[in-house]
């Protein structure tokens, strides 16, 4: 199956087409955007991102691995050092701020790449125009009368370049 | 390439594809005067990498440092450059938190700052070392003697808070930098294109990639707000943990804190202005910019300032005689001229930033953040060094002045963070590209209207 590659160089537009092409039942797009686009993100249902939960097992991990490293290092090797408790925890403490915060920091990071399936190569229906000022809507819809229907749907909305087939 | 435009432009505002171009020129246009600045900077490395050769060679003999004062030059340039650090991060995430639109343009300058300062920071511990290949005490690794590093030790603090600082900064760097290297990518043919490709990842920009990308933002803002604040608290712990006279105070963290955001803030200002003016980005770093830098570098002076006031209350207030004396030595001892520089470059040059005429003028704040970087150096030297050669035994007082060792590195140093930042000018977008085309979709939207 083929589908239609709409460009469009407002973001007013783009979220119209979006709008209008879910209205008549094509929820499955890919919009491409040069800028961050909330207003996108709210047209297309897109409502949370699952980097939250990356980012809170990524802290609790770091977490656990500080305590550990912390509590179990002075344990295996009890010397009694400037007169403090062998487990001395507002010291430890330090460390394991500064953990928590690394490896929340690097598993959202991973998980950003995980989602976005990334390294990877660039999909067919990218043009580099994304990347300076176009906003692009791809739809998957059968040759005929599904893509005229759709090309007539953007065309409305404000589409400034259509490619059918891509 | 499509460059259609959004809207019909507003007079004097730069459309989408404009700022693709500006912001990308200097890339690919070749300065001679870049070659030799780069090339100055990389003869300084090399007098600074012989100085330091000669240290190995000889023992820690050829630093100036004696007893009392042994922490000296490294440590001082050392707090200092961790200062540097601060501001990058405070603008990129804490005005992103606190959604204060002015940072758009010079987060990512000062975001490298950010980097290349601790790159830089990060040296003088080692170079402090002495026997450098002695490093990986600090690193907790299961070594065959059974022993860990001991996690009591404020030095043992400073190397997690830095580590994690310098990774987590990196990789909100990087993550901003991901949708501008796709610009880089499409924009340039050849070798360029194959490796800006590379360090894209392949990101094209999908509305879902970029609800990610607008999240780990959010969140990487969210955790480095507190790591910064933690990070100079924990280098202020160096001192404060110590039992030192006029190190050994409670305000030491807010006190650090703020010097580094005001010393940051400063040498962000000494950065873009010049590189304002050479690549020609006077539209996207304005004047309104400059004024609301000159703001907060004026909100951390008086702060820095009430923190002086506040340390000889401190120490009046505590009565005890060798605090007192500490601190009178300080402002009239041998070390009464670097003392009283720091408070005229730190308190009395940043006050003339109250009129409005001072804030406005680009020469006049660029002269005024060069004070302002020889002050807070000057204060962590008046910090660190008066304060170990008068502690509390008379017997044990003695003066300590830098060697040409240590000198030369220090220079060195400057050159070092200097040759990063211009390699990074260079070969990637100074502002970011996708922020500000953010901003001026809006712009442009409401303009139309």
């Amino acid at each position: 199956m083929s589908g239609i590659l709409a460009q469009f160089d407002s973001l007013g537009a783009t979220r119209k087409a979006i709008e209008s092409l879910r209205q008549a039942g094509h929820s499955d797009m890919e919009v491409f955007a040069p800028f961050p686009t909330p207003e996108l993100e709210e047209a297309l249902g897109i409502i949370s991102s699952p980097i939250r939960r990356w980012a809170l097992i990524g802290g609790i991990t770091g977490f656990m691995t500080a305590v550990a490293l912390t509590g179990l290092t002075a344990l295996a090797y009890p010397l009694v050092t400037q007169g403090k408790p062998i487990l001395s925890w507002p010291a430890y403490f330090i460390i394991i701020f500064e953990m928590t915060i690394l490896f929340t920091g690097l598993f959202g990071f991973l998980g950003v790449l995980y989602h976005m399936k990334k390294p990877g190569r660039l999909s067919p229906q990218y043009r580099t125009s994304f990347s300076v000022d176009r906003f692009g809507v791809y739809v998957l819809a059968a040759a005929g009368a599904e893509q005229s229907s759709i090309e007539t749907l953007v065309r409305d909305a404000g589409a400034v370049e259509v490619e059918l087939g891509v | 390439m499509a460059t259609a435009e959004i809207d019909v432009p507003k007079q004097g505002l730069p459309s989408l594809a404009d700022a693709n171009r500006d912001i990308s020129r200097p890339i690919s246009t070749p300065y001679k005067r870049y070659w030799l600045l780069l090339g100055i900077c990389a003869a300084l490395i090399a007098a600074a990498g012989v100085a330091w050769t000669i240290q190995i060679r000889d023992g820690m003999g050829r630093a100036g440092m004696n007893n009392p004062v042994n922490w000296g030059v490294y440590i001082v340039t050392f707090v200092f450059w961790v200062g540097i650090a601060h501001s990058g991060t405070l603008i990129s995430a804490v005005l992103y938190l606190v959604r204060s639109g002015w940072r758009t343009t010079i987060n990512r300058t000062a975001e490298a700052m950010t980097i290349f300062a601790v790159m830089t920071a990060g040296l003088f511990p080692l170079i402090h070392l002495g026997r450098v290949w002695y490093f990986y005490y600090l690193v907790p690794y299961p070594s065959t003697r059974l022993l860990w590093p001991n996690f009591r030790s404020p030095l043992v603090w400073d190397m997690f808070a830095i580590g994690t600082y310098f990774t987590i900064s990196l990789v909100f760097w990087y993550l901003g930098l991901i949708p501008d290297l796709a610009v880089l990518r499409d924009r340039f043919t050849g070798i360029k294109k194959k490796l800006y490709g590379a360090f894209s990842l392949g990101w094209q920009g999908t509305v879902k990639d970029w609800s990610h990308y607008r999240r780990l933002y959010l969140y990487l803002a969210g955790i480095a707000t507190p790591l910064v604040l933690s990070v100079h608290s924990v280098v202020s712990w160096d001192f404060a943990m110590g039992v030192v006279p006029g190190w050994h105070s409670t305000i030491f963290a807010p006190y650090f804190v703020a010097g580094a955001i005001f010393s940051g803030v400063a040498m962000v200002m000494t950065i873009t202005i010049p590189l304002r003016w050479a690549f020609g980005l006077d539209r996207y770093i304005t004047e309104y910019h400059f004024d609301n830098m000159a703001k907060l570098l004026l909100f951390t002076s008086l702060i820095v300032g009430y923190a002086y006031g506040m340390e000889y209350f401190l120490a009046w207030f505590s009565s005890d005689p060798i605090e007192m004396e500490s601190f009178r030595w300080r402002a009239s001892g041998f070390y009464a001229g670097p003392f009283w520089i720091m408070v005229f470059c730190n308190v009395v040059v940043p006050a003339s930033l109250w009129f409005k005429r001072t804030r406005n003028s680009i020469k006049a704040l660029f002269v005024i953040s060069v004070f302002v970087n020889i002050g807070m150096w000057y204060e962590r030297f008046v910090i660190i060094v008066t304060s170990l050669a008068h502690e509390f035994d008379p017997s044990a007082w003695q003066v300590y002045t830098p060697s040409l060792v240590e000198m030369t590195i220090m220079v060195g140093s400057f050159a070092w963070f200097f040759f990063w930042f211009l390699l990074f000018a260079k070969t990637l977008p100074v502002i970011s590209i996708a922020e500000v085309k953010e901003h001026l979709a809006h712009e442009h939207e409401h303009g139309g209207h």
